[in-house]
């Protein structure tokens, strides 16, 4: 199902889009006043992408000097080339140590390499403890948005879910009630988990650390509770060196949600005594997408979630409707890459009103790169008859003048005359869900005409 | 498959060289009362900040905070209130009932409220997550402006494990309602002192 077609779902509940609007809009907003309040802010985005640029032109190097860093300082490093190499390594940590039950902290990398099911399948119980994750695990859904998982759910819906799931008592949906009771559960897990897995914001190749960024404290609850913890990254998550942390920590959460800094930002350099921590560096794509000259900046990014609050399709349309691990802006040109077939509707799904590229803190050019995979994608992809057909048409008229004339005309003439069944009909995308303006008799070029003679 | 793979591929398929950008830490520079400015972003962040006139003051300020606790973790020397001792050794599953943890904090950063804290200050990772409570004791000398001056400031450490923490822990995960209180501590309160 294209994006268009899962968009339309969503839109069935007119109440809840407009809440989703206006709820992503607001972060947006805070994220604005964050940004305004940072001298330099501009500056530090240019930096930041620097950074990348820098990274991206010898991420071997800086893997190799991460990797042997992190072994001195006895943490241990695999590498996986896609996910199902992923997965079997996080598996066969989990068997070294007999372990049964995992907690797991918000990773949008394990969401790409579907590791819950496979654990899952070998009997593994894995439970996701960042609270939107947990909302969407036990719904059986997907994050909706990378750092707001849960963001399509209303607190009636959380609250009937906790009832089936924690045996929690109606409360209509009081979340200070909510949040409490899935504190306690989940407290008992962090409590009796064998390992724990986290994601990773930031690699420090220079000193061969990492640093995991959250709110909630459930990372860390996770990896120092647990005896083994296994952190999972795509190899575009190195930087250089510490001090470059300066760099992306200032914007990392101001653009996400507005905050100056996240609740917890936590340097694991060294395992503590008696445990272990293990790092899976994952390529799963990304190496081809760095072959790729106009879409390699997409490997900028930082998960921060700003180009979904600004879009104005992400916010109408949810981010189910993408069909993508990474949904948006930056999910839709991420995701071509791996899958071009499948994912061929989502360039679409954007008005090219650049305003990802604007709030985009380390300053990809989204929508120039959406305009570029469309047309990639209209040379290799097949498109609808209709829309095939329309444009086939629409060209040959927009080069002929006196046809271009006479297609204004009658246009103008049918859609003022012709009944309503053939005005609305399925050729007219625009008139799906909105009534056309009222049609005027005479064309700018004529209009420009006559009043320039009366104006003299 | 693996490594050798994943490497040149990247070899194969990365750009040509472009340099790291210097960064004019100047930039970022601004006239700013850095107490002002680190007392309001802790607030902004959810967190409580108190000024003692001396060290002698702290545990008289906890007391009267948390009059009807029992199960403290003190790692600081200016604070005798704690009641039970931990080590390197502790089973950090012990520490679930932990009412109040007592930390020294290293170094505040007033663009953000955050608060420097590593294992040197408390010798059981979980403590300052786990604890329903959290108390940072934080020389007021010890704040710098923004986090580029953090990092020169943490440079030299021995690193091990060691975090920035703004405020106590939350969500707003139902409906973008803010919820204090999530997975992490409850609460977190700054004691500043000044000597």
């Amino acid at each position: 199902m294209n994006h268009a077609k899962k968009a339309a779902i969503f839109n069935k509940n007119e109440a809840k889009v407009n809440w989703h609007d206006k709820a992503l809009w607001y972060v947006r907003e805070k994220r604005d006043n964050a940004a305004h309040d940072v001298k330099g802010w501009e500056y530090l985005r240019e930096v930041a992408s620097g950074i990348k640029a820098n990274v991206l032109s010898d991420l071997d190097t800086y893997l190799i000097e991460f990797e042997s860093n992190a072994t001195k300082n006895g943490i241990k490093v695999h590498w996986a080339s896609d996910a199902e190499e992923h997965n079997k390594i996080v598996h066969k940590v989990l068997e070294t140590h007999n372990a049964k039950k995992v907690v797991k902290s918000k990773s949008m990398l394990t969401e790409e390499c579907h590791l819950n099911p496979y654990l899952e399948s070998k009997g593994i119980e894995v439970v996701d403890t960042d609270l939107g994750e947990y909302i969407v695990q036990i719904a059986k859904e997907t994050p909706s948005h990378i750092v707001l998982p849960a963001i399509h759910k209303t607190k009636e819906e959380v609250d009937a879910l906790f009832q089936e799931h924690l045996g929690t008592t109606p409360s209509n949906g009081n979340p200070e009630y909510l949040t409490n009771e899935a504190r306690k559960h989940l407290r008992n897990k962090f409590l009796e988990a064998d390992v724990a897995i986290t994601g990773v914001n930031f690699a420090v190749a220079e000193t061969g650390g990492i640093v995991v960024c959250t709110n909630e404290g459930n990372a860390d609850m996770g990896a120092h509770l647990a005896p083994v913890h296994i952190a999972c990254m795509g190899i575009e998550k190195i930087i250089p060196k510490e001090e470059h942390l300066g760099v992306f920590l200032r914007l990392l959460a101001r653009s996400a949600t507005g905050q100056p800094i996240t609740t917890y930002s936590s340097h694991f350099n060294k395992p503590s005594e008696g445990s272990e921590l293990h790092i899976i560096i994952v390529d799963n794509g990304r190496t081809e997408q760095l072959s790729r000259e106009d879409f390699r900046s997409s490997l900028h990014c930082i998960r921060c979630g700003a180009c979904m609050n600004t879009c104005p399709i992400y916010r109408r349309s949810g981010g189910h409707s993408y069909d993508a691990t990474i949904p948006g802006p930056i999910g839709s040109i991420l995701s071509p890459g791996k899958d071009l077939t499948k994912h061929s509707s989502l360039p679409f799904a954007s008005t090219l009103c650049g305003s990802c590229s604007n709030v985009c803190p380390v300053k990809i050019n989204i929508h120039e790169q959406l305009y570029k995979w469309r047309q990639l994608i209209v040379k290799d992809v097949k498109q609808p008859v209709v829309k095939k057909t329309v444009l086939k048409i629409v060209g040959k008229v927009l080069r002929n003048r006196t046809l271009y004339n006479l297609a204004g005309k009658s246009a103008r003439f049918m859609l003022k005359y012709a009944p309503r069944f053939m005005v609305y009909s399925k050729l007219n995308a625009w008139g799906k869900a909105r009534e056309l303006p009222e049609i005027k008799n005479e064309n700018f070029d004529t209009w420009y005409k006559i009043n320039r003679k009366n104006n003299g | 498959m693996g490594r050798d793979a994943i490497l040149k591929s990247i070899k194969n398929n990365k750009p040509t060289l472009i340099p790291s950008p210097e960064i004019n830490l100047e930039s970022f520079e601004e006239e700013i009362d850095v107490l002002t400015a680190f007392k309001e972003k802790v607030a902004l962040v959810g967190g409580t900040i108190i000024e003692l006139d001396s060290v002698k003051n702290i545990d008289t300020k906890i007391k009267s905070l948390y009059p009807n606790i029992s199960k403290i973790i003190s790692c600081v020397d200016e604070s005798q209130l704690g009641t039970i001792l931990i080590s390197e050794k502790t089973d950090p599953h012990k520490l679930e009932s932990i009412e109040l943890a007592i930390v020294k904090g290293e170094l505040g950063v007033a663009e953000n409220g955050a608060v420097w804290i590593s294992e040197n200050d408390f010798p059981i990772r979980v403590l300052p997550f786990i604890t329903n409570d959290l108390t940072l004791i934080l020389n007021k000398k010890n704040i710098c402006s923004n986090l580029h001056e953090a990092y020169k400031l943490i440079g030299k450490r021995k690193r091990t494990f060691g975090l920035f923490i703004s405020g106590p822990s939350k969500t707003a995960d139902i409906e973008q309602c803010l919820v204090i209180g999530a997975q992490g501590a409850m609460s977190l309160t700054i004691l500043l002192i000044d000597n």
